[in-house]
């Protein structure tokens, strides 16, 4: 599958990313949060890396916003607190901005969205160093079949970045086991989404792992 | 050993297998559901005999789980924190006999709270019974602690409570795990033997029992001084500020001082009652401020017996509602800090950022009825039916939320729907009043504890219309069986379905009907026949049996005879199908001037056709037969 990726062979080897890494997931209920979580919690796991991750089950699930904390590392404590968290995860926009005070200056957000961020918003987040890769996640979803796997299309995506703990391969061999051929597509073509991006921002980049 | 990823919940659910507990019950409830469903998870992978079952309700789950115990077996029950308050008789009761086997009582609080009525702290209730608590602080140590938890209780012959926490019960963590769950501990004793001095003690007996029991928790209390549940982090500290901290809250201080950079000494207690003083007064000793940090409520705070130095919910430096969170706990550590004049830095919010995204005034997202689900069309009906004047008590359960929907007006607690329904039919009489009561209550919560209401709104002559929402199924929890099911908790076929329309009519009541929410018209026919008998001379009480199950758990009917819908081009985007019918799959068009499906959403129920009093909901097969060729 990495065969079809364009300038690249495979996603950088698991030692260059960080050992220690705070996630977060916001999503609506219904749209995998939970699903996402897990494929993460066990691809860390897979790693031999200590991991701790809390869902949100029950009434929430019903429609409501669902909010999900990973942690890679670190202390047995549930949840992140604002200003913390290396990165976010965002299977909806709304979700998105309403969680982006968790970031911490320099953090990524990973957004499904057709649209970009208010200019505002935007620029408040450069200004902090965050980094923001926006991905009509749902739309590459459902050209491969189903909106469902909208989760797993913006992880592909967020894997590409070597700050994002989880590695491709790594992902993959979790979700094999799952054994939903969907999900391994979903997964690549979310990667082949990153790498455009992630190319055609070089010098972005460059300049970002320089600092 | 392998390395598995367990949810709190299954975390306890191995523990109790590995720990030899042979019967397990419980009733389900967020946050605690998984905990059973775990018992038989682990029950069949490690090929161990374990009874398990899923009660009609708390009380039930906890004399049959009793019950083993008082021959000898260990045994478990769990249930989410306002379980216990109905599981709260035979607690106290139970806490004056003792028990044989070891015997835990898992109730699962819920600071916050996320899924509940209350947020009530199990540990107090534990407190008033005189029941010993291990309090844990993560899923890894929640396994650890039911073997200690078991031990305990067959030591000293007790109950004993191990008391999770929402953040704990659904924390995912990676955990060593024997694959063969280490050898099978057999039972001390397998037979019921009649022991009328506890098991038939009169009050005269209680008397001494109580002596006992009081005993017991001194005992307790000792080994709880030596446990090494019970540590000091950062020992070594010189700080004149201390932290004392429990349950989930010990992680979130541990992480907080690492995030203010700041090495404060923390006793972090697992057996928050009886408290270990001795422990507690010599960590206390060379500390001029100590800080408790413990969840929902003010238990270790409150057994603390020199209380000068304690900071915490009772002099109000800890919020008094609401978890504590990763913010509230670095802002209660760096309050106390400051004012023993030790500065740190508290990493800031970002107010400028909050500021911004509060601006952008994003849609608050409440939790809905998904889409199709029957629960919607029957309160859609009853809206129609009976209209704003008519009163809806409602109950526990995903149809809490046809409060969104108008059509329920009272939620109290399981049952109250039909007793809420009772009282307000009396009081109404009273003042000569007579407005249509339309109670709704679900499956599982009508066999719950909605049965001796009904019989006592039956036999004083009550007159209102309850409504049974029967998906067939506890959907809330995640698809427990109920009594009405035909299987049992480990996928077993049940000896026999219980019949909730057999039950009602043995109930007394004059009029039951088994309908389906679906059919609109039919549903209204029978709503308006069950008022009319709750108005007749005769009348009473009348039952409506809402009869579909939850899309969900059986999307089967659905799957078979579908229904896609289209929104006319005749819509004019009033709005109203959003507001009275609330379907997540019908949204507002991006420009506001009419409504959509969302394809991704929409499960081609047909429901939403009745939302649209003006008919620009159709059947797609109608449009296109109308379309001109």
């Amino acid at each position: 599958m990495s065969g079809r990726l364009p300038g690249r062979e495979s996603a950088p080897e698991p030692s260059h990313r960080p050992l220690e890494f705070k996630l977060l997931l916001a999503g609506v209920g219904g749209q995998g949060v939970v699903f996402a979580t897990r494929l993460l919690a066990g691809t860390a796991a897979g790693m031999g890396l200590p991991v701790l991750a809390s869902e949100t089950h029950g009434m929430s699930q019903r429609g409501g916003s669902v909010l999900a904390h990973l942690k890679v590392g670190g202390t047995a404590a549930p949840l992140i607190r604002r200003g913390t968290a290396d990165a976010l995860l965002a299977f909806d926009r709304d979700e998105a901005l309403r969680n982006l005070p968790f970031l911490r200056a320099g953090a990524a957000a990973y957004i499904n969205t057709p649209d970009s961020l208010p200019v505002e918003v935007a620029q408040a987040l450069r200004s902090r160093s965050i980094e923001v890769h926006c991905l009509p996640a749902t739309q590459v979803a459902m050209e491969l079949g189903s909106s469902t796997v909208s989760n797993v299309v913006l992880i592909g995506f967020a894997a590409v970045h070597p700050s994002f703990t989880f590695p491709l391969e790594n992902l993959r061999e979790t979700l094999s086991r799952y054994g939903r051929g969907l999900n391994l597509r979903a997964l690549a073509a979310g990667a082949e989404e990153g790498f455009r991006a992630a190319g055609s921002l070089l010098p972005a980049s460059k300049r970002a792992s320089g600092a | 050993m392998s390395v598995e990823l367990l949810l709190g919940n299954e975390a306890i659910a191995l523990g109790l297998v590995e720990g030899g507990c042979r019967v397990a019950t419980a009733y389900p409830g967020t946050p605690s559901s998984e905990i059973l469903a775990g018992v038989v998870k682990y029950k069949n992978q490690l090929g161990r005999s374990v009874y398990a079952e899923w009660s009609t309700n708390e009380k039930v789950a906890f004399e049959v789980a009793l019950a083993a115990s008082w021959t000898g077996l260990r045994a478990a029950v769990a249930m989410k924190q306002v379980g216990l308050n109905v599981a709260s008789d035979p607690l106290f009761s139970s806490a004056y006999t003792g028990v044989v086997g070891g015997f835990l009582v898992i109730p699962a609080d819920d600071p916050g709270p996320h899924s509940s009525q209350t947020e009530q702290d199990s540990r107090l209730v534990a407190l008033s019974a005189k029941v010993p608590v291990f309090d844990p602080s993560s899923p890894e140590e929640a396994r650890l602690m039911v073997e200690r938890a078991f031990a305990l209780s067959e030591e000293l012959g007790t109950p004993v409570m191990l008391r999770p926490t929402t953040r704990l019960c659904h924390a995912l963590q990676s955990i060593p795990v024997a694959e063969d769950g280490g050898p099978d501990r057999p039972a001390r004793q397998t037979r019921f033997h009649k022991d009328p001095v506890h098991w038939t003690a009169t009050p005269k007996l209680r008397q001494r029992l109580h002596g006992e029991l009081n005993e017991k928790l001194q005992r307790a209390e000792q080994a709880f001084e030596a446990s090494d549940l019970n540590f000091v982090l950062n020992a070594e500290s010189k700080t004149r500020v201390g932290v004392i901290a429990s349950g989930v809250a010990y992680h979130t201080a541990e992480q907080a001082l690492l995030e203010l950079g700041v090495e404060l000494p923390v006793l972090k207690i697992g057996t928050p009652y009886p408290l270990p003083r001795k422990l507690v007064q010599a960590f206390m000793n060379d500390l001029e401020v100590v800080v408790v940090l413990e969840e929902p409520d003010a238990c270790i705070e409150l057994q603390i017996p020199d209380r000068r130095r304690v900071r915490g919910r009772l002099d109000g430096l800890v919020p008094g509602a609401g978890e504590l969170s990763p913010e509230a706990v670095c802002a209660v550590l760096a309050q106390a800090l400051s004012q023993a004049g030790i500065q740190v830095q508290t990493p800031p919010d970002d107010p400028a950022l909050l500021a911004l995204i509060a601006s952008l005034e994003l849609p608050a997202r409440r939790p809905r009825l998904c889409p199709g689900c029957s629960h919607r069309s029957a309160f859609f009906a009853l809206k129609r039916e009976f209209g704003p004047r008519a009163i809806y008590p409602g109950d526990i359960g995903c149809y809490t939320l046809g409060t969104n929907l108008r059509a329920v007006d009272t939620f109290v607690d399981m049952g109250a729907a039909v007793s809420m329904a009772d009282g307000l039919y009396q009081a109404g009489r009273l003042v000569g009043e007579n407005r249509p009561i339309i109670a709704s209550i679900g499956d599982s919560t009508f066999l719950h504890a909605g049965i001796p209401p009904l019989i006592n709104a039956v036999h004083t002559g009550s007159r209102f219309v309850l409504v049974i929402l029967d998906n067939h199924t506890t959907a809330m929890t995640g698809f427990q069986p109920t009594a009405a099911a035909e299987v049992l908790a480990d996928g077993s076929a049940a000896k026999r379905a219980v019949s909730i329309p057999d039950l009602v009519r043995a109930c007394g009541v004059g009029f039951v009907q088994v309908t389906d929410p679906y059919d609109q018209q039919s549903f209204r026919e029978v709503l308006r026949r069950a008022y009319a008998h709750t108005q007749a001379a005769e009348g009473g009480v009348a039952v409506v049996i809402a009869d579909r199950p939850c899309v969900l758990y059986d999307p089967s009917p659905i799957q078979r005879d579908p229904i896609p819908v289209v929104v006319t081009n005749e819509c004019d985007g009033c709005r109203y199908c959003l507001e009275a019918f609330e379907c997540p799959a019908l949204v507002l068009s991006p420009d506001g001037s009419r409504v959509d499906v969302d394809r991704t959403l929409c499960i081609e129920c047909g429901q939403c056709i009745d939302a649209c009093y003006k008919g620009f909901i159709l059947p797609e097969a109608m449009v296109y037969q109308d379309a001109p060729a």
